[in-house]
């Protein structure tokens, strides 16, 4: 009777703060859940044993949870991989994985720290109620007695501090939603794909100077569900679409050089076409040949450089969208977030005339289909159009479900790879100026600078690799415009201060870039003109060039 | 995403073996799967003479670019003076069940390569000592052999070894220099006649895939029943695999092999948390040999029964005392305490305990055991053995070593890297695709001309415990796997993990079932306590996992009794079962068969 009373207790609190817009007795909301999932057994599945677990989940000493969510994802996989024209890799691949996370405590401090922070195991593929809950059971089990130490450990390691007078809460309100979406799956021609990539490869027969040419196409459809105890039912579906392809060569000196182009889109059918990827791949090869006869840079550069749009995005997602998410510091820690614009809310950290939106919410940009977008997040929040910077000034941070200061709600950013936590993420990142400017007049400017700077030539990027390294350079010489390749430079100092202080201009040539990985995410952004940046060589050591010569082909 | 059921369900399992890993070597023998299946393993082919020249296409890519590699690397300072790829083929399907449903359902199609190169001389090489993993690079190469993308990828993958197997013979030299000499100065390398050998390629056996799909489904189904069995799953593994390797000293052996494994292993949860395993594990040359349905159904409810037990058993005491182990159970034994110290390269070894090295000639046993280990015997007592392979992965054949004569400890698991007085390999030497070959074990076989009919020993257990004046003696029936520890660092102790013990009663009490007991001891003292043994050999297979990888191994003993074994209490974890009743395992509407709140 006593544990019927605290049970009944806890189930109680958890209701009155939850945020739920209609005052639905508990009978009822569960009925209208079952009714949403009717004819689909996983999202079945997950509501029983989410009900069976928020009534009944009790252990003695410990709180009931006051918060039990569900999500599923439920990934189909096709990859393929060729290298020099054969397949060395072709693999379709099912699974389902479960995450649980189950919150003790209550909105304002609860069990989400370490071991508490959720777990994640498989689940059957066929949907069989029984095998499916028998899964959910012990995971729920697991997260319930994860959460009940996580929670105590908290508490304690809370001692070390003094009290925070403005504290935040561990975890924010969100509305109930239901939106029960059509399933996706993976429909493609597995024998097309692989021929393609099998052709793309085969070109290194007419590149002697190139060592490796290998290409991938990866295909993924992902089917996510997620049920909460606060009501909220959701699912929905994306796919993923991926061609690698990447190049190596050495130098005659032994430095080496790379290539590695790939091609993002949601469905596979509008990816590249065949004829279109051969001749990515010969323009591919044809700038690792070009590489290997270009100079090096010596010298180090102090002057202004072009930004492509292509290398634009790389910079723009890791130096501001890795900075803008409104990530928890560790326990004890007095910041807002982490990262390079923790302390800067309501600064200025960009030019004044760039502004920046996340946008999950638009499907398309300039006709074409942006895999950022979303409607409903990784934590069942509707995805919401974050305006982060204005006029240069930070107004905002993309959060999830986990307050930080200030910003006490989610506005829909908390997305997950299968399987993992969701944390704050970009959807759609999109760059744009007050006063944008043609790419012509953007290399003028750059070669007006240059000569006025009394240097022969100014620096324009085409794309970069790890590590924001130039892979494709050019020298744009002041006295006629032509273009010079150059190889083994990297940028010094290419980082937020740089942004906010060098960037002079931004092009009218948004590029949509469409990025994949266990969250698709978009950077739409144009070209980028800084007006000072060092160009310096790379210090990397030259390798030896191979000991004997490649095999002679036989076809 | 790459995570498997397998990874899963072993996960928790190897806590304790892990946490002794990271402090140093530690071998583990499990009777799940823990990864690919060792590829060297034969199936049941019957083997034909080498063909010269073989007419494998595949083999004459390699054998083409092996020659380039020899001929051109022969002019780089400092020079390889042997160089062999070894290629594997897999065509694997895994199918897992739980609860009636597929887990996972996933076909592995691959091709890989292992490019081994020694640069400097036999007698000191890139490989000697800490450097030894300098000797092997590894990558994927076409499935469909297509000639001019092999050739390219062994080319590159070549090049690559070699520049890190001639910096790393440099340091190996430098460092021989300026360290004390060591006690055993053996060469790196032995020779080796090299062989030619094409065994026959397989036509796969027909596989019904459908039908074992639905057959997992229902066997795993058959623990629905059970409420307080709280994991369980069924896996098949079934496949072909080929293994390819030539070497710049003439070896050219091709080993294609074709083998079915189903494991079915069901978990439960003591009250005071301690996890409870049954594990059953199956094998056959093809998923047509593997045991019927019934006999499986049968089996889940012999597991499910014996967790039921085990969860009402009582925690056994800390004890030392005469103790019976069963076939298998003693053949685990025999396979941690004896045979990973028979391993080869762990004789010379500076790291290592060296418990044996220096007892060749000297009695390390009773007179009436003796041990060999026989990978070319495919079968004892109907039951195929796991460890069984014609060639070892560095080319050389299976041989019969006798390591234990009447007692007296007569020879190693040798690969081709020799011991002081063992120059040659004698065909153990073993790894999993992608890590350096080392004496490992096949078959091991223990023999005894001391034997009683089986059934007679419970009475011999008791009489021997009369005799020492305990209350009761301990019978092992079944055991998990075990692990051991040898190196100098660490007490050279070993431990195995029995899962079916019974306290039988000197004074005639029925047998009590007891759990949450583990075998300990120092493998000199224990192999000396063995009185007698039982009449009938009996099969453990599993996968052993070592330096070189997971290889299949078969430990094949007779029951044993010992005059006195030592037990301890097993560490376990201290979380409660699931507080809920099992979904479809209530009766009514959820009847609760956990525990309650």
């Amino acid at each position: 009777m006593l544990a019927a009373a605290i049970l009944l207790a806890g189930t109680a609190r958890a209701r009155t703060n939850a945020a739920a817009p209609e005052d639905l007795d508990r009978d009822s909301t569960t009925a209208k859940a079952h009714e949403v999932a009717k004819g689909d057994v996983l999202l079945e599945a997950l509501l029983t044993e989410l009900d069976r677990s928020k009534d009944r989940l009790k252990m003695d000493q410990v709180k009931s949870p006051y918060y039990i969510e569900y999500r599923v994802e439920d990934v189909e996989n096709y990859d393929a991989e060729a290298a020099f024209g054969a397949l060395l890799n072709s693999q379709r691949q099912h699974i389902r994985v479960l995450r649980v996370v189950v919150r003790i405590g209550e909105y304002k401090q609860d069990s989400f720290y370490g071991p508490g922070m959720g777990g994640a195991t498989i689940l059957p593929l066929d949907d069989d109620p029984i095998a499916l809950r028998r899964q959910i059971w012990l995971m729920t089990d697991e997260a319930y007695k994860s959460a009940a130490d996580a929670y105590a450990e908290k508490l304690s390691a809370l001692k070390q501090f003094s009290a925070d007078p403005n504290p935040i809460d561990d975890f924010a309100m969100a509305p109930v939603v239901t939106k029960v979406e059509p399933v996706v799956s993976l429909r493609l021609d597995e024998g097309a794909w692989k021929q393609t990539i099998q052709e793309m490869t085969n070109q290194f027969r007419k590149y002697p100077e190139v060592q490796t040419v290998t290409a991938s196409a990866r295909f993924s459809a992902v089917n996510q569900y997620f049920v909460n105890s606060e009501g909220t039912i959701v699912r929905n579906g994306h796919l993923n679409s991926t061609v690698t392809l990447n190049g190596a060569a050495q130098a005659a000196d032994g430095m080496r050089l790379q290539r590695n182009p790939y091609w993002t889109e949601a469905r596979p059918e509008d990816l590249p076409k065949r004829g279109e990827l051969l001749k990515e791949t010969t323009k591919t090869l044809d700038t690792l040949k070009a590489l290997r006869e270009a100079p090096i840079v010596e010298e180090s550069y102090r002057g202004p450089v072009l930004f492509a749009p292509d290398a634009a995005d790389d910079i723009m997602a890791g130096l501001v969208g890795g900075n803008i998410l409104g990530r928890k510091p560790q326990l004890g820690k007095p910041n807002r977030t982490v990262g390079a614009f923790a302390t800067s809310y309501k600064t200025r950290i960009l030019p004044k005339f760039l502004s920046v939106v996340d946008d999950p919410t638009m499907k398309e940009f300039d006709g074409k289909k942006l895999v950022g977008s979303y409607d409903v997040d990784s934590e069942g929040v509707p995805a919401q159009t974050v305006k982060v910077v204005d006029d240069g000034t930070l107004e905002n941070y993309l959060v999830g479900r986990q307050p930080i200061r200030d910003f006490p709600s989610s506005n829909g950013h908390g997305r997950a790879a299968p399987g993992t936590a969701a944390f704050p993420t970009i959807g759609t990142l999109i760059f744009k100026s007050s006063e944008p400017e043609t790419v012509a007049g953007l290399k003028k400017k750059l070669t007006a600078m240059a000569s006025d700077q009394g240097k022969p030539y100014g620096y324009r990027v085409d794309t970069l690799g790890p590590g924001n390294a130039p892979r494709l350079l050019y020298r744009v010489y002041a006295s006629d415009g032509h273009e010079e390749l150059v190889r083994g430079a990297v940028f010094n100092e290419l980082d937020v201060r740089a942004l906010r202080n060098d960037l002079v201009a931004l092009g009218n040539d948004p590029l949509v870039s469409n990025r994949a990985g266990g969250v698709p995410q978009t950077i739409i952004a144009p070209s980028l003109l800084f007006d000072e940046l060092e160009v310096k060589r790379a210090d990397t050591s030259k390798e030896k060039l191979p000991e004997y010569p490649a095999p002679e082909l036989k076809k | 995403m790459q995570s498997l059921p397998v990874s899963f369900s072993t996960r928790r399992k190897f806590r304790v073996a892990r946490t002794l890993a990271r402090h140093g070597a530690c071998f583990a023998l499990a009777a799940q799967l823990i990864s690919l299946p060792g590829l060297a393993a034969a199936g049941e082919e019957k083997d034909k003479p080498a063909a010269k020249g073989s007419a494998d296409a595949m083999l004459q890519v390699m054998q083409g670019e092996l020659n380039r590699a020899k001929t051109d690397l022969a002019k780089s300072d400092p020079a390889p003076y042997f160089l062999s790829y070894t290629v594997y083929d897999q065509d694997q399907i895994f199918i897992a069940g739980a609860y009636g449903a597929l887990l996972s359902d996933t076909a592995v199609k691959r091709r890989n390569t292992d490019v081994t190169m020694r640069v400097g001389t036999p007698e000191l090489d890139n490989t000697h000592g800490q450097s030894r993993s300098s000797g092997m690079t590894s990558g994927n190469l076409p499935l469909d052999g297509d000639p001019d993308a092999t050739a390219r990828v062994l080319w590159e993958l070549t090049d690559r070894e070699y520049k890190r197997a001639a910096p790393a013979y440099l340091n190996v030299k430098t460092n021989t220099a300026v360290k004390a000499e060591e006690e055993d100065k053996s060469p790196d390398f032995s020779k080796a006649d090299p062989k030619t050998h094409v065994g026959e390629k397989l036509t796969p056996p027909p596989f019904d895939k459908k039908a074992w799909e639905d057959e997992v489904r229902r066997v795993s189904g058959a623990f629905r029943k059970y409420g307080d069995v709280y994991y369980a799953t069924v896996i098949l593994q079934v496949g072909s695999s080929n293994a390819r390797m030539v070497s710049s000293e003439g070896a050219a052996i091709e080993t294609p092999s074709a083998s079915a494994r189903l494991v079915m292993e069901a978990q439960t949860r003591a009250d005071d948390g301690m996890d409870l395993l049954r594990v059953e594990t199956f094998q056959a040359p093809a998923a047509s040999g593997l045991p019927s349905e019934a006999v499986l159904m049968e089996k889940a409810a012999k597991m499910a029964a014996d967790l039921k037990d085990l969860r009402k058993a009582p925690v056994a005491e800390p004890y030392a005392g005469p103790a019976l182990l069963s076939g298998r159970a003693a053949a685990v034994f025999f396979h941690e305490v004896l045979g990973h110290r028979m391993e080869g390269h762990r004789q010379r070894d500076e790291e290592e305990g060296q418990t044996f090295t220096k007892k060749v000639g000297q009695e390390v046993l009773p007179k009436f055991l003796s041990v060999v280990d026989d990978p070319t015997v495919g079968e004892i007592s109907g039951m195929k053995l796991a460890g069984t392979y014609e060639f070892d992965n560095e080319g050389t054949p299976a041989q019969k070593v006798v390591v234990i004569q009447d007692g007296v400890l007569k020879n190693f698991l040798m690969s081709r890297m020799p011991i002081k007085g063992f120059d040659k390999s004698n065909g153990h030497g073993r790894n999993q695709p992608g890590l350096m070959p080392t004496g490992r074990q096949g078959n091991l076989i223990v023999t005894s001309n001391q034997t009683v009919p089986e059934r007679q020993l419970r009475q011999m257990l008791i009489d021997e415990a009369k005799k020492q004046g305990k209350p009761y003696g301990l019978y092992f029936d079944d055991i998990q796997g075990g692990f051991t520890l040898t190196t100098r660092s660490l007490p050279q102790a070993f431990q195995v993990l029995p899962v079916i013990v019974y306290k039988v009663y000197a004074d005639g009490r029925p047998d009590e079932l007891v759990r949450g007991v583990d075998i300990v001891g120092t493998p000199l003292a224990a192999l000396t306590r063995i009185i007698t043994t039982g009449d009938t050999q009996h099969v453990f297979n599993g996968v052993c996992g070592a330096e070189s990888g997971s290889v299949p191994v078969s430990a094949v003993a007779p029951a044993m009794l010992f005059s006195e074994m030592e037990v301890q209490k097993r560490a376990h974890g201290r979380e409660r079962p699931p507080i809920l009743p099992a979904p479809g395992a209530e009766g009514g509407k959820d009847d609760a068969t956990g525990v309650k709140p």
